[in-house]
């Protein structure tokens, strides 16, 4: 009688020790999952909940469904910020990736020259956005201009970087690619810093190329990285609002008016929340549809592979 | 113990010398026009400020030297600010005072967030009839005042004379010639360009939408356009405002204005006298006599300011003011009593804020010597009969202001066609106006 009773009593007692685990691990993410539930899951549950009613900011509003959702997607003016938006992320997102790990592999010896460089390139990314955009107003406004003065000084006509329709886009992503490229470099760097050398050696040794270190070695080596770096700039780029606001205010002809800016403009120039709500939850969207098929297509490539 | 029973006296002390100040009137003012506390953060004598930031700073502290029992707090907001003010009274701590448009009234007053200030003017001796016909306009709203107007504010026709000399569009007394219809000032242009080699007007084309608004609102007051028939519906798709920018839009073609300058670029091209006649507000008006007098500036004693001309059948001016409005929320009756005294000194100071180019919001002040023997003044008091608002229900009028704005500048600037241009505002202007 014994035995049984004893065995039945060693298994409620490893019952108990592993729900006791569990809430131990419970109580360290606490902190987190308050902080996630207060900032993140309710307001995103309160962001719908007013994009599907006329409000503003001074009342409690009336139930209105999918209205402001229809109105959104009969607004000419909210389908150009999108494809704005898009046209934004393809300017910058390849850009910084690119550049970031061309910056990367070109500093990425450990020598005082390449530190220093390292550092420079990576101090326009703690700007503030203010300063950014006045260095780059500085760069591309006409007559005094910097970019206005070359073009002068070489004859040639000036383009008129932000107020041209089809500069004034280009012209903030050139800003925002100078501003943001710090990050995506020091990941890269980080990443490349992780590669063993013995695999670089060996290459060497069976007389392999440069180009085809880098195919063969490097790339496979920091993929997790690109990844990142793509899905971090895809986010951050599909929320510019700062640099666009300040440089070009939207214009010309809301040819730089991002989806962010619209939110803005709607939530607090004219008071309509329910509009900028719905505004958001399309962004939010956008922004997770295009991490994820990013995140879903670099997967499938790695199992592939 | 020692030590607990000193922490206690330390405290019950404290309290003791902080009950005087806790008797004082608090009053928080919430204000835009910049901040300049190194310069004038102490200086109570209004007389030796100067601009906007100068003559405001230097008149509340004049006036918490003046009344020791009201404390003044003031908050500086970036122009215009109604992003913090609309989240403060969205949370319901909202300053006891704040500057607002005239033009942005409507918008706080309809959702009963400012209160109208009638019995305070009157308990503050301040009679309404004392106000200039156009200031009163731009604080009434439904029968009521709901804000002490300070200044009337319009765009001005900054002209550099020498060049208009230089392009013989100069008259005997001095003063220089402007058109008086739309055929003239493009005739007048073409003989500028012609003359001087320069462009005849320096206009913000980037990075800012409201001076071209303020111009079309101005020429179709002048054309009796009744393009807000009613508060919540604009008419734009009309031959008035069809006129303006064809007219506009030939000046820019035949590149008889600066293109692609934003607003500091503009301000810095008149100052080098790049064009004859630059579009901005009255504001530039004290930068701009202070610079002509200097010898060494390019416009040196070469400046004149004009209210716009009239061009078509009537002289209306758009005009816009500035306010002291009282957000909505309990007052004890020392604080009103201290709006109160806060309404009379800036009324009676109002000489003192209309040196900073704006015109003043007081009739008395328009008989005032000082007043008159300011530069350029004589010129410009028509300015505050002349002038008209938009209709006091119109809401959201910043807003609508953008959309204008950058409709127009398409118009003008070729990207879209001024009938493609005209029907955009009007749907845009009315598809915010219908959903609010």
């Amino acid at each position: 009688m014994e035995a049984p009773l004893s065995t039945f009593g060693e298994i409620t007692v490893t019952i108990v020790k592993s729900s006791r685990t569990s809430w131990t691990g419970l109580l360290f993410v606490l902190p987190f999952l308050i902080v996630f539930i207060a900032m993140i899951v309710i307001p995103l549950i309160w962001g719908i909940y007013l994009s599907l009613h006329k409000v503003d900011l001074f009342g409690p509003g009336r139930f209105i469904g999918l209205e402001n959702y229809v109105r959104l997607f009969s607004n000419k003016i909210f389908l150009q910020t999108v494809i704005n938006t898009f046209y934004f992320v393809l300017l910058t997102v390849p850009a910084l990736t690119l550049i970031g790990m061309g910056l990367a592999l070109a500093l990425n010896k450990e020598s005082p020259v390449q530190n220093i460089v390292r550092g420079i390139f990576f101090s326009s990314t703690v700007l503030s956005v203010t300063v950014v955009t006045l260095i780059w107003r500085i760069i591309f406004i006409p007559n005094d201009g910097l970019m206005s003065n070359i073009f002068t000084a070489m004859d040639w006509q000036p383009i008129a970087f932000l107020s041209d329709p089809n500069w004034s886009l280009i012209s903030v992503a050139i800003a925002t690619i100078w501003w943001c490229i710090g990050l995506p470099m020091m990941l890269f760097v980080a990443a490349l810093q992780q590669i063993p050398s013995d695999l670089y050696e060996a290459a060497a040794i069976d007389g392999a190329r440069k180009w085809q270190r880098f195919y063969y070695i490097t790339l496979p080596s920091i993929t997790r990285t690109i990844i990142l770096v793509i899905i971090i700039e895809i986010v951050m780029q599909f929320q510019l609002f700062g640099q666009a606001l300040l440089m070009t205010q939207g214009g010309p002809n809301n040819s730089s008016r991002s989806i962010v800016m619209f939110i803005y403009d709607a939530g607090f120039r004219r008071w309509d929340v329910g509009t900028a709500a719905a505004a958001s939850q399309i962004l939010f969207l956008l922004i997770l549809v295009a991490a994820m098929a990013q995140f879903f297509v670099s997967r499938k490539k790695g199992a592939s592979q | 113990m020692n030590r607990k029973h000193s922490l206690i006296a330390l405290a019950i002390m404290s309290c003791l010398t902080a009950a005087p100040a806790i008797a004082d009137t608090q009053l928080h003012l919430q204000r835009f026009f910049g901040a300049c506390e190194a310069k004038y953060g102490t200086n109570k004598d209004v007389s030796k400020a100067e601009g906007e930031c100068g003559i405001m700073t230097s008149l509340i502290n004049q006036f918490e030297a003046k009344n020791p029992d009201i404390e003044i707090k003031v908050t500086t907001v970036e122009w215009p600010g109604y992003d913090q003010l609309t989240a403060q009274m969205a949370s319901r701590t909202p300053p006891d005072l704040v500057t607002m448009h005239n033009s942005v009234i409507s918008d706080y007053q309809s959702r009963q967030l400012i209160l109208p200030i009638d019995s305070l003017l009157k308990k503050a001796d301040i009679a309404l009839d004392e106000f200039t016909s156009t200031a009163l306009n731009g604080v009434k709203r439904e029968g009521e005042v709901f804000g002490l107007p300070i200044d009337t504010w319009t765009m001005l026709y900054h002209v550099n004379t020498k060049l208009m000399a230089q392009a013989e569009l100069i008259n005997a007394d001095g003063s220089p010639t402007l058109p008086s219809s739309p055929e003239e000032m493009l005739s007048m242009a073409r003989q500028f360009k012609e003359k001087t080699g320069k462009p005849y007007l320096i206009q913000i084309l980037s990075n800012e939408t409201a001076a071209y608004t303020r111009l079309m609102y101005t020429y179709l007051l002048q054309q009796d356009s009744n393009f807000f028939a009613d508060a919540s519906h604009i008419s734009l798709q009309t031959k008035e405002a069809r006129n303006i920018l064809s007219h506009f839009k030939a000046i820019y073609d035949e590149d008889l204005t600066t293109k692609n300058m934003d607003y500091p670029a503009s301000v810095s091209a008149f100052s080098n006298a790049q064009g004859g006649i630059l579009l901005n507000g009255n504001w530039l008006l004290g930068t701009y006599t202070a610079e002509s007098n200097k010898a060494t500036s390019a416009i040196y004693n070469a400046y004149k300011a004009m209210p716009y001309p009239k061009l078509y059948d009537n002289d209306a001016l758009y005009v816009d003011g500035h306010s002291w409005v009282m957000p909505n929320k309990k007052r004890s009756d020392d604080k009103l009593a201290a709006t109160a005294k806060f309404f009379k000194f800036m009324a009676d100071n109002d000489f003192e804020w209309s040196r900073t180019g704006h015109l003043p919001s007081m009739k008395n002040v328009l008989s005032n010597p000082d007043f008159t023997s300011l530069p350029h003044r004589t010129e410009l008091m028509s300015v505050t009969t002349r002038g008209q608002g938009l209709p006091g229900g119109v809401k959201r009028q910043f807003a609508v202001q953008d959309i204008i704005g950058e409709e127009i500048a398409s118009a003008i600037t070729g990207v879209k066609t001024i009938d493609a241009a005209l029907k955009d505002a009007e749907e845009r202007v009315n598809d915010l106006l219908g959903n609010l």
